[in-house]
């Protein structure tokens, strides 16, 4: 059974990333996950005069406001937005998936193509994300050259840059001809109106800039106070997800440009009500970055299909009967050894495996659970709690525990299940000889040293994502950039205004941004005197993908050379 | 001279009648005055397959025997953590303050041994190679894995040896192995493979479930493996 179980390929990928996401959050700021926390509850907390504060300010900017109170309404809006556009290039979206966005828009005969590549790829599959951030997580590279020959391309072999550009000229080419885009939307920021969205590969910035018509869909709860509130939150998020510093690319969209229109849909779908309910409010805080996933081991044996949402992991074990309350998930809540990792590494402070244990208690309450099991459990209680005790016990004790042995031990040794262990009185101290020497490696983790100063900081942490940092100008063509700022920590550098514009960026063979060292912060947080009020962009190394096999491939749409010199003009 | 209950839960008197005996001996080398809550539940195996009220009424019994006494220790995390994380929010009001009340005065056995006055002058002496399996509900419910990991570090003529991925589950998880039992063995093989790294035969533990389920996967592989509770071990280093 060892050979061919997906564990076998999930989980060495799956432990990696935790522990370089552990890293990652490592360089701090040491309160940044407690202040993504208090950013997401204060949120939570307050929805409704954010929305309110959201709404004034998308008119001021001309950004279109609509709420869906149900998944067919959010179908039905997206629908009334595109108009006559028949082509539309989607980027990853949850909530697209939870009100089942492309399907519905197929079906009206509307051409949708997925321009993520991992989402391209199950798209081709078709059987949807096993993952939130890495949808294509399930499949190895092998498959995926099978799956996109499918469609009449030819690869010499199944390297994972290769198949990854492959896409990516697809998805370039589609964006030439095509009449809106549809986007997700990780944060919408009430104070300013500004609409928060991360993204590696540079097909957000294609669509966003594009297409004359661009629609984000999110869900109702992804508000946030301001940019202090967003930028906590982005300081999380990357590390958490994908163990980056930041995404490639963090926007802050502001007015649309002349002759393109904007919208965000909001959908609701159930959250109005999960607010009301103090056990699960909680759940709402939620930046989907999937930490929990990575880290569950669950997750890592079975594979995010198996859960059969389109939320996985703890998050979808949770969050997936809640969302729908017609019991279609009610078992998943059961798929859970309740080991708390996920509580552990969630960024905003979400107590999943508690919530598992009451969406436990509200299956049985709501009689999904079956009789058989409710009259055992009863039979045990009244044994239990009696004044005498009963050997009831052991008999749940060796039903629970000689589960596992049975499962793994070969078929025609199986003992007798209803057997206990002898209890042993001796022990054969000889065991306390080691059979081998450790094979684990002792060798401790390098200690990380940052330079201490900000200049240099900003160019080892840009060095380190394939930024050339350098002091004067290079020879080489390329657009010329004033940046408004700079992240040390991360290596980021900050564009504002026109400086954004996306256009001519991804044009570009080559960006060259000009950076002033007194502009140079140490944290994402640092950053927000810097960030103006109109069109925002975080540059943190080129663009760059990792949906095969988590291998990153750098240059995917735009640039794939991006040069800081550090200025004092 | 502390009076203190000794709470050996359900399965462990069914799996390991032997085990409470090891811990009342570490106990009375201490110093302290044992008596014994036996084989009652917490209720935690119905808390788990969410149900609640039979869960209560298990649950209650317990508090009704753990009432009299100031400190009761448990040789088994799991446990502990119920009677003091989840079975007071059973109850409602006032009767949940009560439970909370009697609910704090549980304490995990190495959580209890690490930190009580008498520990310095504990004999511990055994020689060997043990293998350390840190139990979900220690390490994240209760908090208490540094203090088993130095316990076992004063035993004298003892090496322990630490899992690679010692933060991951055995795949226990009580009703979850029953319910999805290759789920639950593909993650028990995992931690089978990482003890087998070790090079231990033994693998130590502050949770008899965590163990039993090991061992009986250990028997399924034909692996050679023996589990000892901290309890067992520190007895044993006691002679």
């Amino acid at each position: 059974m060892r050979t061919e179980h997906p564990s076998t390929t999930l989980t060495p990928i799956m432990r990696k990333l935790v522990t370089d996401s552990v890293s990652m959050l490592g360089r701090g700021p040491d309160d940044a996950r407690t202040r993504a926390a208090a950013a997401r509850e204060y949120a939570v907390d307050h929805l409704e005069e954010l929305h309110e504060e959201v709404r004034v300010n998308f008119g001021r900017r001309g950004i279109g406001y609509h709420v869906a109170a149900t998944p067919a309404e959010a179908v039905g809006i997206v629908r009334r937005l595109l108009g006559e556009a028949k082509r539309v290039a989607k980027s990853k979206t949850m909530v697209g998936e939870e009100v089942g966005l492309t399907h519905a828009l197929r079906a009206a005969g509307i051409d949708v193509l997925e321009t993520d590549i991992g989402e391209y790829i199950v798209d081709v599959e078709g059987r949807g994300p096993s993952h939130i951030t890495a949808p294509a997580i399930h499949l190895n590279r092998t498959r995926i050259r099978e799956l996109l020959a499918r469609g009449g391309a030819h690869f010499p072999d199944d390297d994972p840059e290769r198949l990854s550009r492959y896409v990516r000229d697809v998805v370039g080419e589609y964006f030439k001809d095509c009449d809106a885009a549809i986007t997700g939307a990780n944060l919408v920021i009430a104070s300013s109106g500004r609409v928060g969205i991360v993204e590696n590969e540079g097909n957000v910035s294609l669509g966003v800039s594009h297409p004359r018509l661009h629609i984000s869909i999110t869900g109702y709860e992804k508000v946030i106070a301001d940019e202090a509130g967003a930028l906590a939150v982005f300081e999380v998020l990357a590390p958490s997800a994908t163990a980056q510093p930041l995404t490639s690319f963090t926007h802050f969209l502001a007015d649309p440009a002349p002759g393109q229109q904007r919208h965000v849909v909001f959908v609701d779908n159930g959250r109005s009500r999960i607010r009301k309910d103090a056990r699960y409010r909680d759940v709402l805080k939620c930046i989907r970055c999937a930490a929990c996933m990575n880290c569950c081991p669950v997750y890592r044996v079975a594979g995010g299909l198996s859960y059969g949402s389109p939320y996985m992991g703890p998050i979808g074990a949770v969050l997936s009967p809640l969302l729908w309350r017609d019991g279609r998930y009610a078992d998943l809540p059961f798929a859970s050894s309740l080991c708390g990792s996920c509580t552990e590494v969630c960024p905003v402070g979400i107590p999943l495996h508690g919530m598992l244990l009451d969406l436990r208690g509200d299956a049985v309450q709501d009689g999904r659970v079956d009789a058989v099991e409710r009259a055992g459990w009863k039979a045990w209680a009244l044994a239990f709690g009696g004044a005498t005790r009963a050997r009831a016990s052991s008999a749940l004790a060796r039903i629970v525990l000689h589960s596992a042995g049975r499962a793994v031990r070969p078929t025609g040794t199986r003992e007798d299940p209803r057997l206990l262990p002898e209890p042993r009185s001796g022990r054969d101290t000889a065991h306390l000889r080691p059979a081998a020497p450790s094979a684990v490696s002792a060798a401790p983790l390098p200690v990380d040293t940052p330079p201490a100063g900000l200049v240099d900081l900003f160019r080892q942490r840009a060095g380190e994502l394939g930024v050339t940092v350098t002091d004067s100008a290079p020879a080489e063509p390329g657009i010329v950039l004033e940046a408004a700022g700079a992240i040390a920590s991360t290596g980021s550098v900050l564009l504002t205004g026109d400086r954004a514009a996306r256009r001519p960026l991804l044009a570009a063979e080559r960006v060259i941004v000009r950076v002033r060292p007194e502009t140079i912060v140490r944290y994402p947080s640092d950053i927000v005197p810097f960030l103006g009020d109109g069109e925002a962009l975080l540059l943190t190394g080129a663009s760059r993908t990792a949906d095969i096999e988590k291998q990153i491939v750098r240059g995917i749409h735009g640039a794939e050379q991006l040069v800081v010199v550090l200025t004092d003009a | 001279m502390a009076v203190v209950a000794l709470f050996d839960p359900c399965y462990m008197s069914a799996l390991r009648p032997d085990d409470a005996g090891h811990a009342r001996r570490v106990l009375e080398a201490l110093g302290d005055d044992v008596s014994l809550i036996d084989g009652r539940c917490c209720g935690q195996p119905a808390f788990n397959s969410g149900f609640r009220s039979d869960a209560r009424t298990v649950g209650r019994g317990l508090l009704r025997a753990a009432q009299p006494y100031e400190v009761v220790v448990t040789a088994s995390g799991s446990c502990t953590s119920m009677v003091r994380n989840h079975l007071p929010g059973l109850f409602p009001g006032s009767r949940g303050e009560g439970a909370a009340k009697i609910g704090a005065r549980f304490r995990e056995f190495g959580e209890y041994v690490a930190g009580h006055p008498g520990a310095a002058n504990l004999a511990l002496k055994l020689e060997g190679v043990v293998a350390y399996h840190d139990p979900c509900h220690a390490r994240r419910e209760l908090g208490v894995s540094a203090k088993a990991i130095e316990l076992l570090s004063r035993v004298e003529g003892l090496e322990v040896r630490r899992l690679s991925h010692e933060d991951e589950c055995c795949g226990f998880g009580g009703a979850f192995a029953v319910k999805l039992p290759e789920i639950s063995a593909a993650m028990m093989t995992a931690k089978l493979d990482d003890i087998r790294a070790t090079g231990a035969q033994v693998v130590v533990s502050g949770d008899l479930s965590c163990l039993a389920h090991l061992e009986a996967g250990a028997r399924g592989l034909g692996v050679t493996l023996e589990t000892w509770t901290i309890a067992e071990l520190l007895s044993r280093a006691l002679a």
